[in-house]
């Protein structure tokens, strides 16, 4: 018979699976949203908008995130703590510097008067955007949950289940920020 | 079978003075005949499924001589659920061909009538609004929750919405076409039988949709001009 | 009529909260009285599935109770023409059947199915329970919470008002201002949210929980269509989640996609179709499911076709995600979409076909039974054939220019839907009482309440295609002698409380058989062929201790017939851990305090509710019922 912490998780990550195919429908209906409403005859055109500095800076740190959570994927696998917790703290700071500049640049573009009312390009880009910043947010706070959980006394399979989960969620999010610059900013950068 | 009779004598008693099926231009007539072409086919399928059910439950219900008889099995028969997927396919086929011809014939995408386009066209425009109907001739008369046509000739109603989804529907002469504050729809018939007919904004609009009502008479061309010089 | 403080208020609803009142205070005494409230709480706090399941059809009738009052009210304003039936005109009476449609079809239809999946698809699988059971816990809050946020716009007079299909752009805050709406986006949201969980708990549950030896090809019919229902769900729900969410911005932060100046009403239809269109489907495989099995249990006979049947309900949901704009064609999308569209949707009929004739199949050279559940299945046959040769008509776009909006329509959908969904879900309920209580529902009444249900649902029903072929459109309040639609309207309104009067036999039937504490039932009280029919009735919290091992369809029925016993065996894959908590409710009650400062615009309230919410996913975290069962496990 098998572990029952290794079936349990197999359901669950099934489950969550799942879970990123309706979160993926979500996404993608935004998109198509996106695209069916920009340009917008009338307010501001996206090239005007958009500046390929911001979009470069906030890739290279989301992006990278991914990577350095491979390093916490590997510490899990060989039960290292060191790189569990190296992987976790780099990630975190990269996402947490992604949030940053994010937030920046919806706070720079509201401020030269590109609010979300001004046409449904706009709108539709803030919906989207905001939706993936918000998700990285929450990833942000998960982060912070499971670092604690590590320091405390947890059976390592429930901890290494949860990890695990956070991780494909984490480059579910990175999946979908990749769409978002080759969808919402390329095609009006250059 | 008793419910398909009634279904029947009702039908047949009050069809000729239903709106949808009393039609007063070629445009709802095509309609009409798609409609009684397509109850056919239904009253078909739905005739051999009642006799079907009919008899299997008269034949096969347990009586008190086979409460304990236990049936053979059958897993199905492959040449029967072949029939009962064949059948239904040639029916639709029946059914699709007129289907997309009189929806290609009766989809105004706009300079396409049913007369062809040598017709002269009079060109009504049509506003609606929170709940009521502007129609505007082409000589700038205006008219409201009345919409008056010549007998005879080709129309084309040029709609658009002040403020919600509104959908002009008179029964008699056409199928509705729904009214937009953002574009332009276009509806091209031709009245073919003098009277005055029901006109109802069809898509829901707001408290008073259901008073949206207008009145279209239709007259004879010459009765036409006269009324519009009195507007 | 003017209250103090309150202002202005329409009589009815100051009736609805008197009525309210007194009934939840005389509950509240009965429950004290009669010592129930541990009985209360150990519902509260279960993750069973059965006991969700339960909880689920209780919620469901009683928002059948309320959806159908107003079902009353419409039909008594249509009575006759130029009526004035209390305060049901204008506004009123669009949000009664606002309210009409959107309770039927999320908080009455659905849950009737999703509760009768509790039950049956874990026990006809074999399982234990469903794959994630405290999951399945807030899947039933989040529908509980949506309904009532849903429910309680009616007594702050703020009944949404834009119909069940909230047209933009007049459910926009241009043309219908106030909380009205905001009700019911808050109310499918978070319903809609507990129903994507349910969704995926059901498809966890049927790939990985399923009894030795049952293959995909072993399953039952009901099974595989929630299997199906759970993938449409998981498909058409996030589309309305992205609507109602794209609707929310346009109604509180001035975005415009919908509506004013830049805006496209139609973007609205086509997001709200694509979810639309398979919600209907949603509504009717899983009744499809429950009706393969009543007939073949009472013919004593294995499904007919059983493979082509699984193929059926495969492409019907299929299709149904290719025929959305058939609900658009007066939109003016072109002659070129209408025709593909037409199509599509007539194809529909050809797997549905198949069905029905399986089904009338099933039936020759059997043994069939006449009863309770199985007269409902023999009553959906003729009822949903009609329903649905209508909905081919309807699929005749030239002709759907006359339909569309009109009482063909209304017809139309009741056919499907009532002939469908509930008598499904009524057959199901039948079925399956055994197992929920222990008890068998009194065959007499209910084939009484049959009786008058089926006769009452086609005098209200049919006469609704004449009145719409004879030019009445749908969701007016009134019309006039000259419309000639009175009689059947007026015969439509009889049948209409002759529906009503059946409901009564129902809970007369609940009634009385809780009441006379007739003995209980054993395990197989109908003779039956699944695996549900080998646990006791109620069936347990754990209800198979050893888990059958099954080697063909049917299994259990062969195995009776001769007279071996199933095998059993106890080598199977872990139970999921099921445990008592109140975390559910809790979440559900900050959910509603969240959606009720965004109703409202009260900020306080909305980071208040949305704070809690976050902090709810903190405690779920770090009591994570998980962490004592590994810690057990592991040291063993
Ligand atoms: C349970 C719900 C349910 C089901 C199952 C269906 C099933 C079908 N529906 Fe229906 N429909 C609704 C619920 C449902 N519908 C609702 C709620 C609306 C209105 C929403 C609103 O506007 O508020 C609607 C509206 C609606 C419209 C839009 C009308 C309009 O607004 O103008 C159309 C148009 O094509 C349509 C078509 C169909 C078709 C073709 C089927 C088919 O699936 C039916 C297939 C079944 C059969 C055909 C019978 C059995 C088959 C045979 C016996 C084989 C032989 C048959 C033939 C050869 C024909 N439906
Ligand atoms: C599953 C879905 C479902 C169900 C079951 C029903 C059930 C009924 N519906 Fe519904 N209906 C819809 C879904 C449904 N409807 C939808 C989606 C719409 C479109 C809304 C829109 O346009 O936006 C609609 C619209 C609609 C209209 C058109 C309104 C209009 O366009 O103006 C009408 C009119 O006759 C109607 C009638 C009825 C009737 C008489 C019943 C009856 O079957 C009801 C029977 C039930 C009861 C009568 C309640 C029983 C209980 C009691 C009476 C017990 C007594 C109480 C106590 C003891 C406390 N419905
Ligand atoms: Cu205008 Cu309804
Ligand atoms: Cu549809």
């Amino acid at each position: 018979m098998k572990q029952m912490s290794d079936v349990l998780f197999l359901d669950k990550r099934f489950g969550f699976f799942l879970y990123l195919v309706v979160e993926a429908i979500m996404f993608a209906t935004l998109f198509a949203t996106y695209i069916i409403f920009t340009p917008a005859e009338r307010g501001a055109h996206p090239s005007e908008v958009f500046e390929w500095k911001t979009v470069a800076l906030t890739s290279i740190f989301l992006l990278s995130s991914s990577g350095t959570l491979l390093m916490a994927e590997k510490g899990l696998k060989n039960w290292s703590r060191k790189w569990i917790w190296v992987g976790l703290v780099t990630t975190f700071l990269l996402g947490a510097i992604f949030m940053g500049l994010e937030i920046h640049e919806f706070y720079k573009y509201a401020h030269e008067g590109y609010t979300l009312s001004m046409n449904n390009f706009l709108g539709a880009f803030y919906v989207l955007v905001g939706l993936h910043a918000s998700h990285v947010a929450f990833g942000l706070g998960w982060m912070i949950n499971l670092m604690i959980q590590f320091t405390k006394d947890m059976p390592r399979a429930l901890f290494i289940e949860k990890h695990k989960i956070f991780n494909y969620y984490w480059h579910f999010v990175d999946v979908v920020w990749v769409l978002i610059v080759t969808i919402v900013y390329l095609p009006y950068l250059f | 079978m008793k419910k398909t009779g009634w279904i029947l004598t009702l039908f047949l008693l009050s069809g000729c003075s239903l709106r949808v099926l009393d039609p007063a231009s070629p445009y709802a007539d095509k309609i009409t005949r798609l409609i009684y072409l397509s109850f056919g086919i239904m009253m078909l399928v739905f005739v051999v499924v009642m006799i079907l059910f009919v008899h299997f439950l008269k034949k096969f219900h347990e009586t008190s001589d086979r409460v304990d008889e236990i049936p053979v099995d059958e897993s199905g028969n492959r040449k029967l659920e072949i029939t009962w997927t064949v059948l239904p396919v040639l029916l639709l086929v029946i059914l699709a061909v007129p289907t997309v011809t009189t929806t290609y014939q009766l989809t105004s995408g706009a300079s396409q009538g049913e007369g062809g386009q040598d017709k002269e066209r009079v060109i009504i425009h049509v506003k609606a609004e929170q709940f009521r109907w502007e129609f505007t001739y082409e000589g700038g008369e205006v008219s409201y929750d009345k919409l008056v046509l010549p007998l005879d000739k080709e129309v084309e109603l040029r709609l658009t919405s002040e403020d919600v989804i509104h959908s002009f529907w008179a029964p008699n002469l056409a199928g509705k076409i729904d009214v937009f504050p953002d574009k332009e729809t276009r509806l091209v018939f031709t009245a073919n039988k003098l009277g005055d007919f029901q006109g109802k904004c069809a898509e829901f609009c707001g408290s008073h949709h259901a008073l949206m009502r207008f009145e279209t008479t239709v007259m004879e061309a010459s009765a036409y001009e006269t009324w519009l010089q009195d507007q | 009529m003017r209250l103090p403080i309150i202002g202005y208020v329409l009589s009815d609803v100051i009736v609805s909260w008197i009525i309210t009142l007194i009934i939840g205070g005389f509950l509240l005494w009965w429950l004290t009285a009669k010592r129930k409230w541990p009985l209360i709480l150990d519902y509260i706090g279960t993750t069973d599935n059965r006991k969700i399941g339960t909880m689920y059809i209780l919620f469901a009738i009683l928002f059948f109770i309320r959806g159908g009052m107003d079902a009353m009210f419409i039909r008594t304003q249509l009575a006759v023409p130029d009526n004035d039936f209390w305060v049901f005109q204008a506004d009123k009476y669009n949000e009664v059947f606002t309210t009409h449609g959107t309770v039927m079809i999320f908080f009455v239809a659905m849950p009737l199915l999703i509760g009768l999946m509790n039950i049956a698809v874990p026990l006809q699988l074999g399982a234990n329970d469903l794959a994630f059971p405290y999951l399945n816990a807030i899947s039933f809050w989040l529908f509980v919470s949506g309904a009532f946020i849903f429910n309680m716009a009616f007594f702050f007079n703020a009944a949404p008002n834009a119909g069940w299909t909230a047209y933009a752009p007049l459910s926009n805050d241009t043309f219908t201002s106030g909380p009205n709406n905001n009700y019911y986006i808050f109310g499918l949201q978070i319903s809609g949210l507990g129903t994507i969980f349910t969704a995926i708990n059901m498809i966890v549950t049927i790939a990985r929980l399923r009894a030795p030896g049952m293959k995909l090809s072993r399953m039952p019919l009901f099974p595989w269509a929630t299997l199906v229902t759970s993938s449409l769900i998981l498909v058409a729900f996030p589309v309305l989640t992205v609507a109602l969410l794209l609707l929310m911005f346009d109604r509180f932060y001035g975005t415009s996609f919908f509506g004013g100046e830049f805006g496209s009403p139609v973007y609205w239809q086509h997001l709200f179709w694509i979810f639309g269109h398979p919600e209907v489907y949603i509504l009717v495989l899983p009744a499809f499911g429950i009706f393969s099995d009543i007939i073949s249990t009472f013919s004593r006979k294995r499904i007919y076709g059983y493979t082509s049947m699984v193929i059926s309900i495969t492409l019907i949901g299929l299709l149904g995600f290719m025929v959305w704009a058939h609900h658009m064609f007066t939109v003016g999308l072109g002659a070129l979409a209408n025709s593909v569209f037409a199509i599509t949707t007539m194809l529909i009929a050809v797997p549905t076909g198949i069905k029905v004739f399986n089904w009338l199949f099933t039936m020759r050279k059997g043994v069939v039974r006449m009863t309770t559940p199985m007269l409902f299945a023999l009553g959906f046959i003729p009822t949903f054939v009609i329903g649905g040769v209508t909905g081919v008509m309807l699929a005749v776009a030239a002709a759907d220019y006359q339909y569309h909006d009109s009482y063909f329509v209304v017809a139309h959908f009741h056919y499907t839907m009532i002939g469908g969904t509930i008598l499904g879900a009524f057959a199901g309920i039948y079925y399956w009482y055994p197992k929920m209580t222990g008890k068998m529902l009194n065959e007499k009444l209910g084939k009484w309440h049959f009786w008058l249900f089926i006769i009452g649902f086609h005098l209200t029903f049919l006469p609704q295609h004449f009145a719409g072929l004879n030019g009445m459109p749908r969701r007016v309040f009134t019309y006039t002698w000259e419309d000639g639609v009175f009689l059947f309207n007026f015969v439509s309104t009889i049948g209409a409380y002759l529906m009503g009067i059946s409901m009564l036999f129902v809970l007369w039937n609940l009634f009385k058989t809780h009441r006379s504490g007739t003995s209980s039932v054993d395990g197989d009280p109908w003779d039956g062929r699944t695996l549900e029919w080998t646990t006791d009735s109620p069936a347990p919290e754990h209800p198979f201790p050893n888990v059958p091992v099954v080697d063909r369809l049917d299994a259990y029925w062969y195995a009776k017939v001769n007279q071996t016993n199933l095998p059993q065996t106890k080598d199977v894959r872990p139970d999921p851990i099921s445990i008592r908590t109140f975390q559910p409710i809790l979440l559900a009650g900050v959910l509603m305090v969240m959606s009720i400062g965004f109703i409202y615009h009260w900020m306080w309230l909305q980071i208040l509710g949305g704070g809690s919410v976050l902090a709810f996913f903190l405690i779920r975290s770090w009591t994570d019922e998980r962490n004592e069962a590994y810690r057990k496990g592991e040291k063993s």
